[in-house]
């Protein structure tokens, strides 16, 4: 397993003066070092926005009153020390550079080590809060995967965020498009192919119990889901034509939001779930529009592209992805772009390969993307604010939908 | 079936330091007590769903029951003239299957995405499903599926292999 955690895209400038960023070191103290864990703990200081790390793995005491000459240029040491034993423990104390004053200690437990990366994830977001920071808790959220296995064959996946923890949460059968129904993650939805037709059901991940939620002909997603997961997008043809509807997400009528005689697919909800974004083809290529959940008027939000094939939303913020290559077979150029459903510019975000499953983070603050390039499948993060940058790679071929 | 995951500790381990040029981390429980420690969240459940099949109508990646799949060029769902012998043979097929639905498999290419593509298989099932009913078969009678770039027939990176997969397949189910 290797790891790229600081492959910047190239069409990033590091725009945010570093001087604005806490410059940090890391000091492991465990028994062992773990190189792995540590560049885990980099990538979060990284895409946090908030922190400049240096990238030397110094090794100390975790509870010395000594703090190393070449550290006290440094606004702050991160001491940690992570152990197993009943169980993975990670010990984590803050101090202040100058002086050695501690300004933090916290010790986290989880019962095995391969999901120490999310005690990574949740240390580094407590110092965060701690120094009082915009939150960045979106690091300890699972991202939720499909990919195929074989024909008519896929898994479902928990990972964390660096894709260093993959777990199978439903092997075998068709499982697709996975979709977070609730804040807190305990449960998504998911398409299953195992009737006749497409069925979405909600899945609890830590007891396994599992609700139909409905099912349709044709096809069916679950598209988005409101703030406070209540109501539901869904993408079905119970007629055989694609189109977008809403309904409550403890069941009951559907509301068609859409009525196009083509394709409109992919809704999500914008401007405080007052309105919805979605693909459709209706200028005869796919392309970005939105129009209001209640009203009939439909407008188009992208004038660029020819192939807009995927979008996300958060508040007003819009993400879609744009093919910019006409290569009928082989890899195509997908670029990905930030726009506005209250119609203010429009800027990229990605400039070279494949760049496709554009998802916000919670807060809206951060992207998530796939990107295929000739170095390989990675999962990307990009934090809008700072411009900082991350790739990890995929580990995984063939990723149907994301979710996180 | 649901059952909880028992993970073997050994093997996470191993797969967790796999790749670390050096040592791995002191795994004796010596000064390691997690009692005073904040546990982070519970282990998730595992599921196998491999029975899935069973109900579907097979998990065929060509036509059967004496139908005959239909190939569409890139990015379309039209209806060509082409396809007329092979539509006939398949509403023959459907009129003598008595008591059985035809399922309609809308097929794409690997080189679309998401749900757009689910969509875009839909409107060739839609289209074969319309071609049909213009030659009687009752619309009752048939229920489409899109399985999106899901069901391949091949891998290869050819012309050739990506046009058999932009197909619609055809099968009876209950």
């Amino acid at each position: 397993m290797s790891l790229n955690l600081f492959a910047v895209d190239a069409s990033f400038k590091i725009e945010k003066d570093v001087e604005h960023r806490s410059r940090i070191a890391v000091v492991d103290t465990s028994p062992s070092t773990n190189e792995q864990f540590f560049k885990i703990l980099l990538s979060d200081l990284k895409i946090s926005g908030h922190f400049l790390a240096d990238t030397t793995h110094n090794r100390g005491e975790l509870n010395s009153k000594f703090i190393a000459p070449a550290l006290k240029s440094k606004e702050y040491i991160l001491r940690y020390a992570l152990t197993q034993g009943s169980g993975t423990k990670l010990v984590v104390r803050l101090l202040k550079a100058s002086d050695g004053k501690e300004l933090f200690r916290k010790s986290y437990s989880i019962p095995t080590i391969t999901k120490a990366p999310f005690l990574a994830h949740k240390a580094i977001s407590d110092i965060n809060d701690v120094l009082k920071y915009a939150s960045i808790s979106w690091i300890n959220r699972y991202v939720v995967f499909s990919r195929y296995t074989s024909a008519k064959q896929s898994e479902i996946i928990l990972a964390d965020y660096t894709f260093n923890y993959k777990k199978v949460i439903i092997r075998g059968g068709l499982n697709l498009f996975p979709k977070w129904a609730d804040a807190n993650q305990k449960s998504f939805y998911y398409t299953s192919y195992a009737g006749i037709i497409p069925t979405l059901y909600r899945l609890n991940i830590y007891s396994g119990s599992k609700q139909k939620i409905t099912s349709s002909e044709g096809m069916l997603v679950c598209s988005d889901v409101s703030k406070n997961g209540s109501k539901i997008l869904l993408t079905m043809a119970p007629e055989g034509q694609a189109d977008i509807y809403e309904m409550s997400s403890s069941g009951g009528a559907k509301k068609r939001i859409t009525t196009f005689n083509g394709i409109d697919v992919n809704g999500k909800y914008v401007d405080n779930d007052s309105r919805i974004v979605f693909v459709s083809n209706r200028l005869g290529y796919a392309n970005i529009f939105k129009k209001s959940i209640s009203g009939s008027g439909v407008s188009q939000v992208v004038y660029h592209g020819r192939n807009n094939n995927a979008v996300d939303a958060h508040g007003s913020k819009i993400v879609y992805s744009s093919r910019e290559s006409q290569n009928s077979f082989g890899n195509n150029t997908f670029n990905l772009y930030l726009t506005s459903s209250l119609g203010s510019g429009t800027r990229p975000l990605t400039a070279s390969g494949t760049n496709q499953f554009p998802r916000f983070s919670t807060d809206g603050s951060v992207l998530q993307y796939i990107k295929h390039s000739s170095r390989g499948s990675s999962i990307g993060y990009t934090n809008l604010n700072s411009k900082q940058s991350l790739l990890f790679p995929l580990g995984v071929k063939k990723i149907q939908s994301l979710d996180w | 079936m649901i059952k909880k995951v028992l993970l073997s500790t050994s093997v996470l381990v191993l797969l967790f330091l796999t790749g670390c040029g050096q040592n791995s981390p002191d795994l004796s429980a010596s000064n390691n007590n997690i009692s005073d420690a904040t546990a982070l969240s519970g282990d998730t459940v595992s599921i196998n769903d491999n029975a899935y099949g069973n109900e579907s109508g097979g998990r065929g990646n060509s036509s059967s029951d004496g139908f005959q799949s239909l190939y569409f060029n890139f990015g379309d769902y039209s209806i060509s003239s082409n396809m007329e012998n092979a539509i006939s043979r398949n509403v023959n097929v459907a009129n003598n299957a008595s008591g059985r639905r035809v399922k309609i498999e809308g097929n794409c290419d690997e080189f679309g995405t998401d749900e757009y593509n689910y969509a875009l298989g839909l409107k060739r099932a839609k289209a074969v499903k319309d071609s049909m009913s213009s030659q009687g078969i009752n619309t009752s009678k048939m229920v489409m599926v899109s399985f999106g770039e899901s069901n391949p027939i091949c891998t290869s990176s050819t012309d050739s292999c990506y046009g058999k997969n932009r197909r619609v397949d055809l099968r009876l189910v209950r």
